[in-house]
């Protein structure tokens, strides 16, 4: 008997449409507040101006909230949807689910993308995508059934509470004896006692004969999803293959997927090995060019690093195939088998961790001080099976550890931990604790902006001090890289729809190693394309990582190697040949732009979207204190002398602090300037009437809360 | 001898990867080359030698996230 009951509460019979050029053409509705089963139509407009995944996502999520809507209301609605491309096995990195919400960090729309089979099966099993709206009154599991065309939602009593022991069980409960099969998406405790809950979206691993899972990690959507009483989300579908999408031209897609595929298998063990040993390569590459935070940002670069570095976790990870969706020849979701907890529930159980990825290793590593491989991968776990974003618990963490040390919190304040910078097992008490909803851990889990909020006004810490180490923007944590010395990066953070996440640009190398963007109006033009470009892969259901992480011999001698124009242009033909609408490499990022302006009217529609709120933290701009300064000292006193003219003779550290600050914030106005103006916006951030018209995203509402906010034309 | 992209390099002592760019003729910023399974960054490009019989990858593009 098993220790745990689902119980039928509501079901829905539904008729599987014939997928055609990679759609169905209906989304799934469901309340929880009433138990509520829908099938909506999605109309000719919609799929022409938003594509698919995320688009969609945003589409529904306008038309579900308010403006007074909170993260925590029931008309907030959970969004996820894969896209015209998802679930194309022969093509790498087509597998992939977006998910959006309103954030409870930054009280705006959040999106994250994530590996794993949910998003395809949803699609095959017949809904473009899937809207959750409404709180259940009990412990509930959403189960679609893409085989028997049934949709249920069943009462949960007696499930395991974290990730990790609910993805498998879910899946065995489900799987008729074909667990790959199912995919399951849930949360954990974390996600439910704190404001940084990530989603656990899981893949079948047929040679470890268990489901693994990767994190829809940013922003808190966890914590919105088990805020619902959702525990978790299951599918079910049958065999893939490459012609269950029902490609418009299936023999222009097989040769251009195979030709992707080869050059990846070719190519990949000459450059960054990423089927072997994941982004881990980046850990040492970030330290050697003074990158890699560490102790909260303060510093790019520590002699440590290399033991958290691609050779540790070479010999750590468990060697195999490790793609989190079918067929992909990238395959990085690399794991460590029997692992051994030193803390915790599975203290001395051996479990198989899958991670961890270079943000991971950054966030909850270096960035904290710490440098032992081990426990990097122990709070990795921990994360994952309570369901919050190791992004965020890292850059959480590593502020309320850099307040600790400046005296700003004391033990008085964590409740005795000695949260000293590399100090392993009081973060992993404090992992423990955010799960658990009890002493310090608790305050972490609200996020930098709530902590900076709750040291200044219950702790009496010094607000401005914090203002300026306290690494979020809009509300969200910063992902893990070092932006002091990248402006186009420091924009790439800050005028980021969701916050500093670096999915939108990733501009580091191009400006600060190559110089290849010496200009405003340079950095302005990749602070267009990429974004652009970026946003489209999830629109379309896809992976970034093909693009650029492994890229032709012959790239470099391209006119834009940075752009990768050969795999554009395969990508171009990729989303032709399967929806048969014609398209050439401007044509996506059009595609891109209509969704990306209407996200930023979504946040404007939500009281954010503005210039003011494109601000950074001066810790992502330049030396905070005299310590760092003195640290770099050469670098910042011929910044000051060659590119500001500045007499350095005489000065003091603080007075040439001072300085390069103002200089640093003010490059980083001028930057605004220069993009605001190029992706056709006001001086305010706000785009135009005329821009939106082009675009094709005039929508009433949309010119409405224009003319509402002072843009006529 | 050092193989690097398909050709192989006559290797001399305290060759630097620098040395090596500027043997094959190659002045791409590389921010990164890889010798065997170790992953060298710009910075080091002249301090790091080549041992010999190593298989030198340069790696043509890092653009992270």
């Amino acid at each position: 008997m098993p220790d745990y009951e689902l119980k039928l509460v509501k079901s829905m019979e539904y008729k599987r449409p014939e997928i055609d050029k990679g759609y169905v053409d209906q989304t799934l509705y469901v309340n929880l507040s009433d138990q509520e089963l829908a099938v909506k139509p999605v109309d000719p407009k919609t799929k022409d101006v938003f594509i698919g995944g995320k688009g969609y996502d945003l589409w529904l999520l306008w038309n579900a909230v308010e403006p007074t809507t909170r993260w925590d209301d029931p008309q907030n609605a959970v969004c996820i949807a894969s896209g015209p491309l998802g679930g194309t096995p022969i093509y790498p990195g087509s597998g992939k689910s977006i998910v959006t919400t309103l954030s409870p960090l930054t009280g705006s729309v959040i999106d994250s993308n994530v590996g794993g089979y949910f998003g395809p099966y949803l699609k095959f099993s017949g809904f473009d995508a899937l809207e959750i709206q409404g709180q259940a009154a009990e412990d509930t599991v959403i189960f679609i059934d893409g085989i028997e065309q049934q949709v249920q939602i069943l009462s949960a009593v007696g499930l395991p509470k974290n990730a990790y022991d609910l993805s498998n069980r879910l899946t065995e409960h489900f799987a008729a004896g074909k667990p790959r099969s199912i995919s399951v998406v849930s949360a954990g405790p974390g996600a439910e006692n704190t404001l940084i809950g990530c989603l656990n979206f899981t893949w079948y691993d047929v040679k470890r004969k268990r489901a693994r899972y990767k994190q829809a990690g940013r922003g808190g959507i966890g914590t919105v999803f088990a805020r619902k009483g959702i525990k978790a989300l299951v599918v079910r579908w049958d065999t893939v293959t490459a012609d269950t999408n029902n490609p418009s031209d299936k023999a222009v897609l097989k040769d251009v997927a195979k030709r992707y595929s080869r050059e990846i298998v070719e190519l990949d063990p000459k450059q960054n090995e990423m089927s072997r040993i994941g982004t881990t390569h980046l850990v040492t590459i970030m330290n050697d060019h003074d990158l890699l935070p560490t102790h909260n940002f303060r510093y790019g670069s520590h002699p440590q690093a290399p033991n958290l570095g691609q050779q540790v976790y070479r010999l750590l990870f468990d060697p195999g195939f490790d793609g989190c969706w079918m067929g992909c020849t990238v395959a990085c979701s690399h794991g460590v088998k029997d692992f051994v907890p030193l803390t915790g529930p599975f203290k001395g159980r051996k479990v198989f961790v899958d991670g961890p990825e270079y943000e991971t290793i950054a966030g909850c590593g270096s960035n904290l001080g710490i440098f032992d491989p081990n426990t990097v991968v122990e709070i990795n776990f921990y994360c994952d099976a309570y369901g919050l974003d190791t992004i965020s618990v890292g850059t959480a963490l590593a502020f309320a550890m850099e307040c600790f040390e400046l005296g700003l919190i004391n033990e008085s304040h964590t409740g005795g931990i000695d949260l000293s910078f590399g100090n392993r097992l009081s973060a992993l008490k404090i992992v423990h604790q955010m799960a658990a909803a009890e002493g310090f851990g608790r305050i972490v889990g609200q996020g930098v902006r709530k902590m900076k909020e709750i040291f200044a006004g219950e702790f009496g810490a010094d607000p401005i001090i914090m203002a300026d180490i306290g690494m979020e923007a809009k509300g969200l944590e910063f992902s893990e890289y070092m932006t002091k010395e990248s402006l186009a990066q420091q924009g790439g953070y800050g005028l980021a729809l969701k916050g500093p996440q670096h999915d939108e640009a990733w501009l580091i190398f191009l400006d600060m190693v190559h110089n290849f963007m010496p200009t405003f109006e340079q950095k302005a033009e990749a602070l267009h394309w990429f974004p652009m470009f970026r946003t489209w892969f999830s629109l379309c259901g896809l992976c970034k990582l093909p693009w650029n992480d492994i890229v032709p011999e012959d790239n470099k001698d391209t006119a834009e190697p940075a752009k990768v124009m050969k795999h554009v242009n395969w990508y171009a033909d990729y989303f032709s040949a399967v929806t048969g609408r014609s398209s050439t490499p401007d044509d996506l990022i059009k595609m891109s732009e209509a969704v990306y302006n209407f996200q930023r009217i979504f946040n404007l529609k939500m009281g954010f979207g503005r210039r003011e709120h494109d601000a950074l933290p001066y810790r992502a701009v330049g030396p905070v204190t005299e310590l760092e300064y003195e640290s770099r000292a050469e670098r910042y006193d011929t910044q000051l002398q060659e590119k500001f003219a500045v007499d350095i003779s005489g000065k003091t550290s603080a007075e040439k602090l001072a300085l390069l600050r103002q200089f640093r914030q003010d490059q980083y106005e001028k930057l605004k300037d220069a993009v605001y103006r190029r992706r056709g916006w006001t001086a305010d951030g706000i785009p135009t009437v005329e821009k939106v018209k082009s675009l094709g995203i005039d929508f009433p509402q949309v010119i409405e809360l224009l003319r509402a906010n002072g843009v006529q034309s | 001898m050092i193989k690097v992209s398909d050709k192989t390099v006559t290797w001399q002592a305290g060759m630097t990867i620098t040395d090596l760019l500027k043997e094959i003729d190659d002045d791409h910023p590389y921010a990164v080359v890889r010798i065997n399974d170790r992953y060298i960054a710009r910075p080091d490009f002249d301090r790091t030698a080549i041992p010999n019989n190593s298989e030198v990858f340069l790696i043509p593009m890092i653009a992270g996230g």
